[in-house]
């Protein structure tokens, strides 16, 4: 790729050199002791740093002249230029090099550390910017961080890699998401997904639709001075993501792969046969034990539903890649396959991508390029398999035997006779389908780009953005009837059933960018960006399902061939919007010491009603390179200091399309697929309309403003380098709904900007080189710490508290609201718990208050649930330590949360019914209450654990921290004199475990339960009432019983040729 | 070269074009939603009308509007699993053991789901001048509309009192702000509208609507809303609103429909069990039901047929199921439970609601000449799995014996001597607690109503899709009986009520002679006419039917009756529970300045 630098850019950075003795010695060498040549010639050659380690994204430029090139992440570049020119290399954090090519056609470079190498190009929305002139709070994730991990998206290489970047998973099945939150949330109803910018494009896809192998860097845009220039998207967070693109030079094929079997890294603990007949025995269950129990019982036979379940899985990744280029064209070409099994049968995740890019620059004045990204995945098991099979793999008597005598499968091993009513078959049946069930969904994504960019004058460019994106997505169920020969189970006593929902999604961006760049007396620059931009989208998606397919084996591909009655049910729905922009941004600075950056977007939106459809978004943002200044030329030590302070308006773009008009619509809000308004006269079937809500047309965005300050710093010859920022972000206008009366005649509630939230936080990134000994060991390590203070300031008038809805004022979204269990009730306390009208054995609750504002002898949901914390970390981040020797190289990955709380329901009696202990079925271990086992834990099994009727809800909290260590990597790097033989550049192999351990955590400590997410909102059977809903991915993060989390093996090789 | 400007340029152009009518790219022009112009076009004006029927699903048959209609009266108490809701709230306990309060989840069925009904009937009446349609189907439509208000309005008034005429935007007017108030004072006035509007809608479908029923679907037509205007004159006549000569208007009413079955296409069915029979759900004898196709899910806007309560599906057959699963036979000692599978017939046992020892003891005393409690509650069951020696679908498991006398007899208990049959029989005095002897509280098999069971559903868990019946003719004739007495013509009501007694001693097979003496043993004479025989002969006719509760309150016989015959309710019953609390949700919703005014008294 050849990159053009602008000239003042080059000058100014060089004077700032301070060329060391060393780089003198060796340029002075170069310059007299060789012989030089006219002629151009191919240069290539490595970069390393003082232990050996490549360097990548060095600048490569051919000195006088805009030829120029980076180094790859092997520290890689390969160059034309003339024999006797001059190579300059450069690249953050070290001291920029000339060397003179003298002919050769390989130089391989050495670069020492440098105190003032600031000159390094980050993305920033709509552009580049010297690092060194930021002044707004951007987080910089590298290709090596990336791969540190092996992800099946970009969320999980995200996770503890950022300061202010909060990745939680959401699931444990293969192509599970997870939920991205920068600098926590600001809606309540509206999404508060940051906004996702691949290459210049806003994305609107799902991000497992982006191979991770074909990003070559991140950029997270945290604060309202750097996020302003998106405007009405800006308030979440902006994630700017770069794809691989060509180089000029010989063509080169890139191998990037790997192989890794997984197994599950935590069993869920349960009840074995002697603890789960000990429960049973105790508990209120009065039918006894099945025959075959008792058989059991007799002969010691026990059955490990887990073990008989859990399977090997496996995960690989296969990415080949080409690029190249001559003469101002360069190409990058790449094909990628990933695919992961789970450990439960029925659930796997297949990707495969393909993706192109070309530059091409024409003449002097004219560039023009093209990128595709496309995807086709398929996701097997996601929809009912998982969340479907794990109850009775844990609920399963253990006494049950899971085979016949004649060994074959026995179809209804329940310890009760209910279960049998309802048809819970065994889970051994999943693990043959013969197409008993189909759960897939599958998605085609395609995402273009194509931009053209003219020099009009000398620091005058003008640019275009096209975008142009289509994703399709089939998801396709089919569950076949249950016969007593061939039992289904998922259908439990009824008929086979099949469901096809289609959905496309298309939207294009049109951007017009104006730039302009001027230095004036050398130490003014000034830089300046304009934007109108064109984004529109457009989705629409057709369901059916059909019970009474004639033969399991149509499955869902013809749904005609079935029984007429019940008829099909068929919904849709469709949506659209349109987004008008304009920008523009001011950036100046003085010498190298003063930055400003002043931006301006207004943006137009199709969502809000007329007159409220154009919103104005202001952001300054100021920053002073202390380290420049005269009087700090003396201080030892201290390479870099850099203060920023920004402050700015954004929002989210939190209303829904239409919801501004009033709606009349035939949906009745029940569950699909009931939920259309029907009516039938006799046999004539009709749908019918009703008024879903009133017109709204005074709603606005939900506006964030946001102050941030910042420290730069860089210590001790740049081996420590990181910084702190402090923000504070204040969200008015929040959408809240309130609620109408019923008697108003208008179903639901009635949305309005009435709300208001703050989120406040520090963020502290380090970057530290603890050991560079001569010998070729280095250590060095990454850490990142941060934490967020989300509080709802105003609900609406005058509401402090919406226990429906579970808000809280002057409290976090992730309030927990409930009453306080203080433990079990225990036999000494007889007395007190008579009071209470409790007896020992059952749940014993703090009596917080009573209406006097004091306890008053009484458990009353009035005056005793309050707020007992919430769900946010005070403290999280991660950590990683990078060693390498010689070829080696060894990475450790930490995540960590410190404080808040969880909601595991699993623990939630009747949530998950997996710890109701009511003697019907086995479940979770537990350690429950006896007379003889004074267990604060649990209530004794028994009709009634506690007076109220909720207080089953309170045995689901627990402290959330944790350490965890990600995964460890260990590669070689093979030497360049062993790869000829096999006309390799370089190959790097390695081995990583991942998921490799928990390192602390009160939650596992107690339950053995992996104190990570499985899900959002309630997981369960029933919402216990004290969550809010998952609106809009909105939900708090929540445990319940998912696909086991594994820990695999991965080996892998990066090659080059 | 060239060709690269062109090619920018081109961009350039399609970027102008783009920009041309950008003003149009921020407005909205969903597909899908409309604004309530729809409801003035003829379609959304039909599909207006429509979405009023359907609504009524949700008073008509889920567990919410099953509750409210049964539990805690002389009839109906809550069974061994009362407990629903969010959390396990027990709703149905404290609704059958008035404890309950303005929490209650029973209550927001009718509450939540009313009002927003009556709204869109306001649009569609506001705009029916200027729909084009033709003026026949017009004023058909026109007064579905109203008869439909009036039947959302009866329902609410009978279980909170006054309640809303205007929802905002005036009396009866279509509302379309976001209203905070709550217009129910003062509440004798309101009331008085109440009543006064629910006549004149039906009166006005009384005049409009088509004389008669259809055959096969149920379309509002007169004879409904006859029977509606003359419950709705006597439930006014009983109220604070009485007016003089209620009870006279509710005897013509109901009288006009009695005296012209032909013009009406109404009549009694010949056998009491033939009325709730399925398959036999358009029957003459329904007046108006709401409906529903059994087997369609979709079409009954269920989609989680396995989901109990809290949506349009049908839970009244499986609410009053006890658990026959777990009956062991042929003896109680046996291990053998024959019909330990749940069947489609029998229906999910979720065991909310149970039948008072008043119903079964006194109320169907005479279980032999009348044969309306063998036409109300399932008494035999058959094995639905084979071993133990029985075989599934064949055999009789268990039969609940309709006094102590033959279950002892056929036991060999009384005379003494061997059991006469293979399966079991159940006396009568071991209801409530079959199976689990031990526990005196549990409530588990009893007889269960067999009203309301669909071989056609597809699951045995599934909740059900018949047409749930509203109105009866029976009911009409109970209707016209109960204004002749309040009109003080007792005598008129004895001819209505030996109607219906003809047609209880009625069972197939039997001679008219045998008939004839089932019905001298039954009829009755003027004597034993007075408004709790009338409230007992409701009960042989319609017991289960969601009506008793609103029966008894509106008649202020509710305290007293549950008094004398519900040991549940009996302990903490007031005076003031005749009235429904207003809903918490609706006060904390209500910006006004005292929302205990506007509660009922005593919640």
């Amino acid at each position: 790729m050849k990159v053009s630098f602008k000239k003042e850019t080059f000058l100014q950075s060089t004077s700032l050199i301070r060329i060391n003795r060393n780089l003198g010695a060796l340029l002075l060498f170069f310059l007299f002791a060789l012989p030089a040549f006219g002629q151009t010639i191919q240069v290539r050659g490595r970069v390393v740093n003082d232990a050996g380690q490549p360097v990548e994204k060095v600048s490569v430029i051919l000195k006088d002249s805009d030829k120029g090139t980076v180094t790859n992440a092997n520290g890689e570049y390969e160059i034309s230029a003339p024999s006797n020119g001059t190579l300059i290399f450069t690249s953050i954090n070290f001291v920029p090099q000339e060397i003179i090519v003298n002919g050769r056609t390989s130089i391989n470079v050495t670069l020492s550390p440098s105190s003032r190498s600031l000159d390094e190009v980050i993305v920033v929305g709509y552009g580049t910017q010297r690092k060194r002139d930021v002044t707004g709070s951007i987080v910089s994730i590298s290709e090596l961080a990336l791969r540190e991990v092996p992800v099946a998206n970009l969320q999980q290489a995200l996770q503890g890699r950022a300061a202010g970047v909060e990745v939680q998973r959401t699931g444990t099945s293969p192509g599970a998401g997870s939920v991205i939150r920068i600098r926590g949330m600001r809606s309540i109803l509206g999404s508060n997904d940051p906004l996702f910018v691949v290459d210049g494009i806003p994305f609107q896809g799902s991000l497992s639709d982006i191979n991770p192998d074909d990003v070559a860097s991140i950029d997270v845009l945290k604060d309202a001075s750097a996020t302003a220039i998106y405007g009405s998207r800006g308030a979440n967070g902006v994630i700017l993501v770069t794809t691989k693109r060509g180089r000029t030079g010989e063509t080169r094929v890139y191998y990037n792969g790997y192989y890794g079997i997984s197994n599950v890294a935590n069993k869920y603990p349960v009840f074995n046969a002697d603890e789960y007949r000990a429960m049973r025995d105790i508990s209120t269950w009065g039918a006894g034990y099945m025959p075959e129990e008792l058989a059991s019982i007799a002969s010691g036979r026990t059955t490990d539903w887990q073990d008989l379940m859990y399977e090997t899985a496996m995960r690989t990744d296969h990415n080949f890649s080409v690029s190249g280029g001559a003469a101002g064209n360069s190409f990058s070409l790449g094909g990628g396959y990933y695919k992961e099994t789970a450990v439960l049968p029925g659930q796997d995740f297949k990707r495969y991508s393909m993706r192109g890019s070309i530059d091409s620059r024409v003449g002097n004045r004219i560039k023009i390029g093209f990128t595709t990204l496309n995807q086709v995945s398929t996701q097997n098991g996601s929809q009912f398999v998982n969340g479907g099979s794990m109850f009775p793999i844990l609920a399963m008597s253990p006494l049950m035997p899971a085979y016949n005598d004649d060994g074959t499968v026995k179809f209804a091993p329940n310890g009760n006779l209910d279960d049998n009513n309802v048809g819970t078959w065994t889970p051994l049946l999943l693990k043959n389908n013969n197409n008993n069930w189909v759960d897939r969904i599958r998605r085609l994504s395609t995402f273009n780009n194509i931009y053209g960019e003219l020099q009009i004058i000398k620091g005058l460019r003008y640019r275009i953005n096209v975008g142009l994106n289509f994703r399709q997505e089939e998801r396709a169920q089919f569950q076949s009837g249950n016969t007593a020969t061939n039992p289904s189970f998922f259908r439990g006593l009824r008929g086979n059933t099949a469901l096809v929902r289609n959905s496309e999604a298309w939207d294009y961006t049109v951007e017009n960018l104006l730039y302009y760049d001027k230095t004036i007396a050398g130490k003014h620059r000034i830089s300046f960006t304009g934007l109108y931009s064109v984004q529109e989208y457009k989705s629409h998606y057709t369901q059916v399902a059909k019970d009474s397919i004639t033969e399991d084996f149509v499955q869902f591909y013809n749904m005609a061939q079935a029984s007429p009655t019940p008829p099909a049910a068929v919904t849709g729905g469709e949506s659209s919007w349109g987004l008008l922009s304009y920008m523009a941004r001011l950036n100046y600075t003085f010498d190298d010491r003063y930055m400003a950056t002043i931006t301006a977007r207004v943006d137009g939106s199709s969502r809000l009603a007329e007159g409220k459809k154009w919103t104005t978004y202001p952001a300054v943002s100021v920053g002073w390179n202390i380290t420049n200044e005269s009087f700090m030329q003396n201080i030892k030590h201290l390479d870099n200091l850099k203060l920023r302070v920004g402050v700015g308006t954004t929002s989210n773009q939190s209303v829904a399309p239409y919801t501004s008009l009033g709606l009349v619509s035939n949906t009745n809000g029940l569950t699909a697929p009931g939920d259309v308004i029907r009516y039938n006269y006799g046999p004539t079937i009709v749908t019918g309309y009703n008024i879903v809500s009133l017109p709204n047309p005074f709603l606005e965005w939900e506006l964030t403003n946001t102050m941030n300050i910042g420290l730069d710093f860089s210590l001790f010859r740049n081996r420590l380098t990181g910084s702190i920022d402090y923000y504070s972000a204040r969200t008015t206008n929040v959408l809240n709904t309130v609620v109408l009366p019923a008697t108003s005649g208008v179903p639901g509630a009635f949305l309005t900007n009435i709300g208001n939230m703050s989120n406040k936080g520090m963020e502290l990134t380090l970057t530290s080189i603890n050991i560079n000994s001569k010998s070729g060991f280095s250590w060095s390590t990454d850490l990142n710490l941060f934490f967020n203070n989300n509080k709802i300031t105003r609900l609406s008038n005058g509401v402090k508290m919406d226990i429906g809805s579970q808000l809280f004022e002057g409290h976090s979204l992730t309030a927990i609201y409930d009453y306080n269990k203080l433990g079990i009730w225990q036999l000494h306390e007889a007395a007190l718990a008579a009071q209470y009208g409790s007896v020992p054995g059952q749940i014993k609750l703090e009596d917080f208050s009573g209406p006097d504002g004091k306890p008053d002898g009484n458990i009353n949901p009035l005056y005793d649930r309050h707020v007992l914390g919430d769900m946010d970390a005070d403290l999280q981040g991660g950590m990683t330590h990078r060693f390498s020797y010689k070829g080696f190289d060894l990475s450790a990955v930490f995540y960590a949360r410190f404080g808040g709380l969880l909601v595991s329901q699993v623990h939630q009696p009747l949530t998950s019914y997996l710890t109701v202990m009511d003697g019907k079925r086995s479940g979770i271990k537990v350690d429950y209450w006896t007379p003889t086992n004074a267990s604060n834990w649990f209530p004794m099994p028994q009709p009634t654990i506690s007076p109220i009727s909720t207080a089953w809800t309170t045995l689901g909290y627990y402290k959330a921290s944790f350490v965890k260590v990600r995964s460890i990597n260990l590669g070689y790097t093979f030497n360049p004199s062993m790869l000829r033989r096999i006309s390799a550049q370089s190959l790097r192999l390695y081995v990583t475990v991942d998921n490799v351990g928990i390192l602390f955590s009160p939650y596992y400590k107690q339950t053995g339960i992996d104190p990570e997410g499985t899900g959002q909102g309630s997981q369960g059977v029933s919402n216990p009432g004290n969550l809010r809903n998952n609106d809009n991915g909105n939900g708090a993060i929540t445990i319940g019983t998912s696909t086991p989390p594994t820990r695999t093996f991965t080996i892998g090789a990066n090659i080059s040729f | 070269m060239k060709s690269s400007y062109k090619f920018l340029y081109t961009l350039l152009a399609a970027t102008l074009l783009v920009g041309v009518g950008c003003q149009k790219k921020l407005e909205e022009n969903p597909y899908t939603v409309f604004s309530v112009d729809y409801f003035k076009t003829p379609a959304g004006f039909q599909n207006g009308i429509n979405a009023l029927y359907s609504g009524l699903r949700f008073l008509y048959g889920p567990e919410g509007a099953v509750g409210l209609g049964v539990d805690g009266t002389d009839e109906f108490t809550y069974a061994e699993q009362p407990r629903n809701g969010a959390g396990g709230t027990a709703d149905y306990l404290t609704l059958g053991n008035y404890t309950l309060d303005f929490s209650n989840g029973a209550l927001l069925t009718p509450w939540n789901r009313s009002y927003s009904n009556i709204n869109l009937a306001n649009y569609l009446l506001e705009f029916a001048p200027s729909v084009e349609l033709p003026d026949n189907v017009k004023t058909r439509l026109t007064a579905e509309a109203r008869y439909l208000r009036g039947l959302y309005y009866l329902n609410l008034v009978q279980h909170f009192g006054a309640v809303p005429v205007d929802l905002g935007a005036g009396d009866l007017k279509p509302n379309n702000t976001p209203f905070q108030g709550f217009n129910r004072l003062p509440v004798d006035e309101v009331l008085v509208k109440n009543y006064n509007a629910i006549i004149d809608d039906l009166i006005f479908a009384t005049e409009n609507l088509p004389d008669t029923r259809p055959a096969n679907a149920f379309y509002a037509a007169k004879p409904a809303a006859y029977h509606l205007l003359a419950k709705a004159y006597i439930h006014r006549a009983y109220s604070d609103a009485a007016q003089p000569g209620d009870f006279n208007k509710a005897y013509t009413a109901a009288m006009t429909v009695i005296n012209d079955p032909g013009r009406f296409g109404v009549a009694l069915q010949q056998n009491f069990a033939d009325v709730h029979r399925s398959g036999n759900d358009y029957n003459s004898e329904i007046l108006f039901a709401v409906e529903r196709i059994p087997g369609n899910n979709i079409a009954n806007e269920v989609g989680n047929p396995s989901g109990i309560g809290a949506g349009k599906g049908i839970d009244a057959a499986n609410d009053f199921v006890g658990d026959y699963t777990a009956v062991r036979a042929p003896l109680n000692s046996s291990s053998t439970q024959p019909v330990g599978t749940r069947t489609v017939t029998y229906g999910r046992p979720i065991r909310r609601f149970c039948p008072t020892p008043w119903t079964y003891h006194v109320a169907f005393a005479d279980k032999f000449n009348d044969s309306r409690y063998e036409g109300t509650f399932r008494t035999a069951y058959i094995a639905s799995q084979t071993g133990g020696g029985f075989t599934a679908n064949i055999d009789t498991a268990f039969i609940l014996a309709l006094t102590d006398r033959i279950a002892d007899s056929l036991n060999g208990i009384s005379p003494v001597g061997p059991r006469l049959k293979p399966y079991r029989v159940i006396a009568p005095r071991e209801f409530y607690f079959i199976g689990t002897l031990s526990s005196e509280i549990s409530r588990n098999m009893y007889p269960s109503i067999s009203k309301y069971e669909d071989p056609n559903k597809i699951a045995a868990n599934d909740q059900t899709g018949r047409p749930f019946p509203v109105s009866k003719l029976s009911e009409t004739y109970l209707l016209a009986a109960e204004a002749a007495l309040g009109d003080n013509r007792p005598a008129d009501a004895v001819p209505l009520i030996n109607a219906l007694k003809l047609r209880a001693a009625y069972r197939p097979g039997l001679s008219p002679a045998e008939v004839t003496n089932r019905y001298d043993a039954i009829k009755i004479t003027v004597a034993d006419i007075d408004l709790d025989f009338i409230l007992d002969e409701r009960t042989r006719e319609l017991c289960g039917e969601s009506t008793r509760w609103p029966d008894l309150a509106v008649r202020h016989k509710l305290v007293e009756r549950v008094r004398l015959y519900n040991t549940d309710g009996a302990p903490n019953i007031q005076p003031h529970h005749e009235l429904r609390p207003i809903p918490r949700g609706q006060l904390d919703a209500s910006l006004v300045d005292n929302p205990s005014m506007y509660q009922n008294p005593g919640y």
